[in-house]
């Protein structure tokens, strides 16, 4: 069977890439391989860990088990967008700050993530901080500092949110 | 994972396919019946993608439909029922007030279903479509008496779910037919309903799963009450003995003892690598035992 | 401490990791970079008969395929037993049989399928007990051939991999003082180290021989050092690259796949190489931690002195027990918590079996140990009617006095293992019963273990360190040490930092290390990274300072010793506005007439563990670790019969030694609490009865989550010192693992009356335990849950 490449758009961080994917390739490998944005990180390729998470059109989705292809048109933000370079987003600051992360493999995910609660609910409780976090595996910091650097965020999208 | 017999080969990358993204219904059902078993529908992909990395499944054509826009139907009409379309995720299920209360026991099995990130993507007709005998919505949507709503080139149907699954990982869809939505009817005036999902940390699959579904336990007459499970059993099943059973006109002390009796004889657990065929015993029986106390007397 | 640096919260300097562009194998490529494939035996014991991949040749983009009789030798760290691909006979079910190079990976995948294998099966063996009968069958029949360190015993024409032997006092004179005994075997499953980062390698060999390799490894002058003896090549021609690692836990201490990336390379003209496994592979390709079985019986007196401890540790090493000899050393020189027993016979044994070979994992068999161990304890203190706290204070080591398992006598300043006891029975308030939850089918308890540990290593396991003063006055640190989560780059900049009177900031230690420019490091393992690679640091920060005084004491016209290192100047002591600052003189200081003295100033240092022996092979007397760190944890559980799951409320842990920085220790704490809670209640390895994993996947396999965690998590460190330690400070990272399945089973027995003897502790073990040992609690239960009405 010949593959047919499939020519795409996908907005990265704000910026337009066209690119021709082949169908079995996952937005993962697409960005990681063609356009090299390589904080997205990958190791169970099946859903379980997290380490591929990105926002996709502002959802936190596992890049993993999506198809570029099926990402076509869309908006992607991966942790290099999340603050100009050689800037740090205050969610970055805070993880430096209280120590939420060691080996630093499930890290973009797990910014990402806190990043996107953030966004959306800045008073979200430890229990509902630790249900969204439940989704992504760290295996290296036991997750309490994690918690601790997104509790201590959750002031500046509360500011963020009562400017708009 | 292997292909041919005398070696293991563990693939990083998904096997070929051609992929289609039709714009309307119609297209969808054309391709599938052009393509009949080689082809599979996508929808969130998150069961679909894994299976066909590990070589489980390997379609020839993947019909991506999430790009039908009659397919993402959310509609409720009072008296009547909600329906669910194909490619509605199951995020945006969460996030629906109606869901959460009229179908209060969906809600509660859609919260514990994988995690945030692939309720974003993973679908409520493609968790149903999968037919694994773990799938949290199934016995929710037992108890809840959905229909199924197929259709093909040549038509449509509806089936209720109870006749949906046929064995593990096979429904009664034919090669060229797919699930077009889910139509749950309006649930029994002042149903209550929970499920249990017993797992082994903050995200597995269900070692066993218990939909309860119970309206009017004080009056006999007007009582309802409904038990499914999931991994118990090749298929999610519903007890449906349990729903004669109380209408029996005896203390409720009584039926529940005789319920948690029958449920028990109708469920054949395995062990596998998740659990004990013992272990999964004791959790029908205490699990019943619990959503029953906690239903009948609350 | 009155310091500036040192022992404070300092952030981590690796902040790459959160700005997204910290480098790890897993994002290394070469141009030019072609794939390699693996392809395993779907039996776990066969004898390869032929192999056939004319049609794997065909792909378009297929270079090579290599099979086992392209590589006729043995590699391998303790005991060379590893052959690169499959040879004569595979070895376990997922072992490699031939490998495919292609031009990309879709080729390489393409082809593997293509490969075919003729077998004939032979009957495996799958459990470590079965292997020790005289008439199971033999994993490596020629283990008489194999080479292997000078501390390791294997016994050719058995399955035993290493054989260790400690002997003190005289046995059978212990058991027959005392007064009451328990007798008990312990099983512990397979489990894997489960860090978040696939093995990667990607190799390339130059034109002049020179082999470079940049991997997945904690540790890259072992692996460099490997690599040269394995392949016969001269050790300055391999040139390893160490960067970040998403973890390693002991699963990429020594040499991993390194060599097949390497050999391939080399009959490909040198084209780089990339070898990456995906998760599933990563788990039957890489090395796993063993099983264990304990067999122990342990006997006091009647007012509570422990006088006799027997013991026969067995460890399901795998196929391959290249690294688990040494984690039998392990537990064969240490096979008792930190408590002085007079009399002590244990004899540890590696097994081959036909599974997933083994390896290192934090702890290095001691957190396995002590589930045992502490297990014992408390049934002990129940025989003798004592409290668990109070029988373990009795017994408990005495720096300075008491005689260790090793016949060591336990130098003064080793620490306080009483203390850290101590200290944890308070934080978990021992002693006051756990308040009942309201549901009936809960029930809360309490329980309590200790530990101590040192690294296992040779007793020349050496490190060096080099410091370079940059002519702004930052400074350069090479060290060799890997940087794989636990945080010692930030603590060795903490001490330049105080040393020196700089800022952290003007301090770099590049995240990649080259053995051919960075000093020499044995290993990072053990926790002994900052201990060893500390005291060179301290060492070299002391020769650059000798420097700096002596230029600053030649301007100055003072003596050297009159001259002091302050906030990144030297200074005439008591004159501190006569000062020249480092920048002034890192490259050779000059007068205004343009005479310059100095040079560029370049310190360096070196350590290697003092007073360390080796053991004796008969006894194990022995000096065998240069420190040993204390602690204890404790914890309160509860028990839900409802669902058979036990949750850990609270988990408190006590450490005797100071910190360098409280923040990355408080990451050790609670990483290696909830790692060592989940391996106790979750986390096996499951073979079916042909000997095939069966969850080799995230899905089956159980990490903790977030939400997973203990409510509470409290740890404290005393800051009782070792003298000679960096600051007085010990290794912490692989202890912050050890106490939690013994407190966790010890708590249980508290909860509910149910001993447990066997991990993990999951839903179908504890329901199947109440059964058997305290039925009327389900029947409680049962009672609780009818419905009224
Ligand atoms: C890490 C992880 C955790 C998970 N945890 C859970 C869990 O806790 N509980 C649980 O129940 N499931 C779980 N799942 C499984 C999966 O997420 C759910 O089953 C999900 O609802 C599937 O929906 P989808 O839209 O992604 O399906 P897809 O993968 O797109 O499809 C699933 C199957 O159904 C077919 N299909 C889809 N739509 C149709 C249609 N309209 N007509 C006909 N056939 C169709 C597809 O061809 C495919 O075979 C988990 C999966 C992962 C990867
Ligand atoms: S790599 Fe995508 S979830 Fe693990
Ligand atoms: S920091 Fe290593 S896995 Fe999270």
């Amino acid at each position: 069977m010949a593959e047919k490449l499939i020519p795409i758009t996908l907005k990265v961080n704000g910026k337009e890439y066209k690119v021709e994917v082949k169908p079995n390739e996952t937005l993962l490998f697409v960005l990681r391989n063609k356009l090299n944005i390589k904080s997205v990180k990958g190791t169970c390729y099946r859903g379980e860990c997290g380490v591929c998470t990105v926002l996709l059109n502002g959802k936190p989705v596992k890049s993993c088990l999506v198809l570029a292809a099926e990402a076509d048109g869309a908006e992607i933000i991966t942790l290099e967008g999340l603050a100009p370079f050689g800037t740090l987003a205050p969610i970055q600051k805070a993880f430096i700050e209280h120590g939420a992360f060691q080996c630093g493999f499930c890290t973009p995910g797990f910014i990402l993530t806190a990043h996107w609660l953030l966004t959306n609910k800045p008073d979200a409780t430890e229990e509902e901080i630790k249900e969204v976090l439940s989704g992504l595996i760290c295996r290296c910091t036991g997750y309490k500092q994690i918690i601790e650097a997104i509790k201590a965020a959750a002031k500046y999208y509360k500011q963020d949110k009562q400017k708009q | 994972m292997a292909a041919s017999k005398s070696v293991l080969v563990f693939h990083t990358l998904l096997p070929e396919f051609e992929y289609f993204r039709p714009k309307t219904l119609q297209e969808a059902l054309e391709l599938l019946d052009k393509y009949k078993g080689d082809a599979r529908i996508l929808a969130g992909g998150t069961d679909l993608l894994v299976d066909m990395r590990m070589r489980i499944k390997q379609p020839k054509y993947v019909i991506d439909i999430k790009g039908i826009d009659e397919l993402h139907t959310l509609k409720y009409e009072e008296g009547k029922g909600l329906t669910i379309g194909a490619t509605v995720t199951l995020d945006e299920l969460l996030n629906n007030k109606i869901v959460k209360e009229k179908y209060y026991v969906l809600w509660d099995a859609i919260r514990q279903l994988a995690d945030t990130h692939l309720r974003m993507k993973a679908t409520l007709v493609g968790n149903i479509c999968n037919a694994s005998p773990a799938a949290d919505s199934a016995p929710a949507l037992l108890v809840l008496k959905a229909k199924v709503n197929i259709a093909s080139v040549n038509g449509t149907r509806t089936v209720e779910i109870k006749d949906f699954f046929k064995w593990v990982k096979k429904t009664i869809l034919e090669p060229n037919e797919m699930v077009t939505s889910i139509f749950i009817p309006e649930p029994p005036e002042g149903a209550k309903g929970r499920y249990l999902k017993f797992v082994r940390s903050a995200e597995d699959l269900a070692l066993v799963g218990i939909a309860a579904l119970v309206a009017n336990p004080k009056d006999p007459a007007k009582r309802i009450v409904r038990i499914a499970l999931s991994s118990v059993a090749p298929t999610p099943v519903i007890v449906e003995e349990v729903e004669e059973l109380f209408k029996q006109d005896k203390p409720l002390s009584e039926l529940a003892e005789e319920a948690v009796k029958l449920v028990m004889s109708k469920v054949s657990p395995i062990t596998d690598v998740r659990a004990t065929k013992e272990l999964r015993e004791h959790m029908v029986e205490f699990g019943t035992r619990y959503l029953l106390k906690t239903l009948l007397e609350g | 401490m009155g310091t500036k640096y040192v022992g404070k919260p300092i952030p981590r300097i690796d902040i790459d990791k959160v700005a997204g562009d910290a480098e790890y194998p897993y994002d290394f490529t070469l141009p030019g970079m072609v794939y390699a494939k693996l392809v395993a035996a779907p039996y776990a014991h066969a004898k390869i008969l032929k192999i056939k991949y004319d049609e794997a040749l065909k792909v378009p983009g297929v270079l090579a395929v290599f099979t086992g009789a392209d590589f006729p030798f043995k590699v391998g760290i303790y005991a060379a037993d590893r052959d690169v691909l499959a040879r004569e006979k595979v070895l376990y079910y997922g072992h490699p049989v031939a490998a495919v190079v292609a031009e990309t990976l879709e080729a390489a995948e393409k082809a593997a399928e293509l490969i075919e294998v003729e077998y004939e099966p032979l009957p495996p063996v799958l459990d470590a007990l079965e292997a020790l009968k005289p008439d199971a069958p033999l994993v490596h029949e020629k283990l008489h051939e194999y080479k292997h360190a000078p501390f390791i015993y294997p016994k050719p024409g058995t399955n035993i991999a290493t054989h260790l032997k400690l002997r003190k006092g005289n046995i059978e004179e212990g058991f027959s003082k005392a007064d009451v005994v328990v007798e008990n075997t312990y099983y512990e499953p397979l489990i894997s180290q489960g860090y978040l980062e696939n093995w990667v390698g990607v190799a390339r060999v130059k034109s002049d021989g020179t082999v470079e390799i940049w991997s997945s490894h904690q540790s890259p002058f072992a692996v460099r050092n490997l690599l040269a003896t394995s392949l016969g090549l001269p050790i300055h021609k391999v040139v390893v690259h160490h960067m970040y690692i998403g973890g390693g836990f002991g699963g990429k201490a020594g040499l991993l796949l390194e060599h097949i990336p390497v050999l391939f390379s080399m009959k490909l003209g040198g084209r780089p190489v990339r070898l990456e496994l995906n998760r599933e592979e990563n788990y039957f390709y890489m090395a796993q931690r063993a099983g264990y079985y304990f067999k122990m019986k342990t006997g006091a007196t009647k007012d509570g002195k422990l006088i006799a401890h027997w013991g026969e540790y067995i460890l399901d090493a795998g196929a391959y027990a290249d690294y688990t000899v040494n984690v039998a050393r392990s537990v064969g020189l240490k096979p008792f918590g930190p408590y002085e027993i007079e009399h002590v016979h244990t004899d540890a044994y590696a097994v081959y079996t036909n599974k997933i070979p083994t390896t290192a994992f934090r702890g290095f068999g001691l957190m396995e140990l002590y589930f045992a161990s502490e297990r014992q304890m408390d049934l002990l203190a129940k025989k003798l009617g004592m409290d668990p706290v109070e029988f373990r204070l009795k017994n408990v080591l005495i720096p300075g006095k008491s005689i260790t398992h090793t016949q060591e006598r336990l130098r003064e300043d080793a620490g306080d293992p009483a203390g850290a006891i101590k200290e944890a029975a308070k934080l978990i308030e021992w002693g006051k019963p756990p308040e009942q939850p309201k549901e009936p089918w809960k029930f809360r308890g309490k329980g309590i273990a200790a530990f101590w540990k040192g690294p296992v290593q040779p007793s020349n396991a050496a490190s060096s360190a080099i410091v370079k003063l940059n002519d702004d006055g930052s400074v350069d640190v090479l060290v060799g040490t890997g940087e794989m989560g636990q945080g010692t780059i930030t603590s060795l900049a903490q001490i330049v930092a105080e040393e020196l009177g700089i800022p952290v900031e003007k301090i770099r230690i590049s995240p990649e290390r080259r053995t051919d420019m960075v000093p020499y490091t044995w290993q990072t393992v053990g926790s002994r990274g900052l201990f060893s690679e500390g005291q060179a640091l301290i060492r070299a920060l002391e020769d650059l300072k000798s420097q700096i005084k002596k230029v600053a004491a030649q301007v100055f016209r003072v003596f050297e010793d009159q001259i002091e290192i302050r906030d990144g100047k030297a200074c005439v002591v008591g004159e501190p506005w006569e000062c020249i600052s480092l920048a002034e003189m890192a490259l050779g200081y000059m007068y205004p007439n343009g005479n310059t003295i100095g040079g560029p100033l370049i310190g360096r240092g070196s350590h290697v563990p003092v007073r360390t022996s080796i053991p004796d092979p008969e006894t194990g007397k022995s000096v065998p670790a240069p420190f040993y760190t204390f602690g204890a944890g404790a914890v309160e559980v509860e028990v839900d019969l409802i669902t058979g799951r036990v949750k850990v409320l609270k988990a408190v842990m006590v450490l005797d030694t100071p910190a360098i920085n409280p923040l990355l220790v408080a990451g050790q704490v609670y990483g290696g609490t909830v790692m060592g809670i989940n391996i106790g209640l979750l986390e096996e390895l499951k073979f079916d009865k042909n000997g095939r994993l069966m969850n080799p996947n995230f899905t089956d396999y159980k990490l903790a989550r977030a939400a997973d965690i203990p409510e509470e998590m409290i740890f404290k460190c005393l800051g009782v010192g070792q003298k000679d330690a960096p600051y007085g400070a010990k290794g912490v990272g692989e202890l912050t693992m050890l106490p939690w399945p013994a407190a966790i089973a010890n708590a249980i027995a508290n909860a509910i009356g149910v001993e447990l003897y066997e991990l993990p502790m999951k839903p179908d073990k504890i329901i199947e335990e109440v059964k058997k040992q305290r039925p009327e609690l389900l029947e409680k239960v049962r009672e609780a849950l009818k419905v009224k009405g």
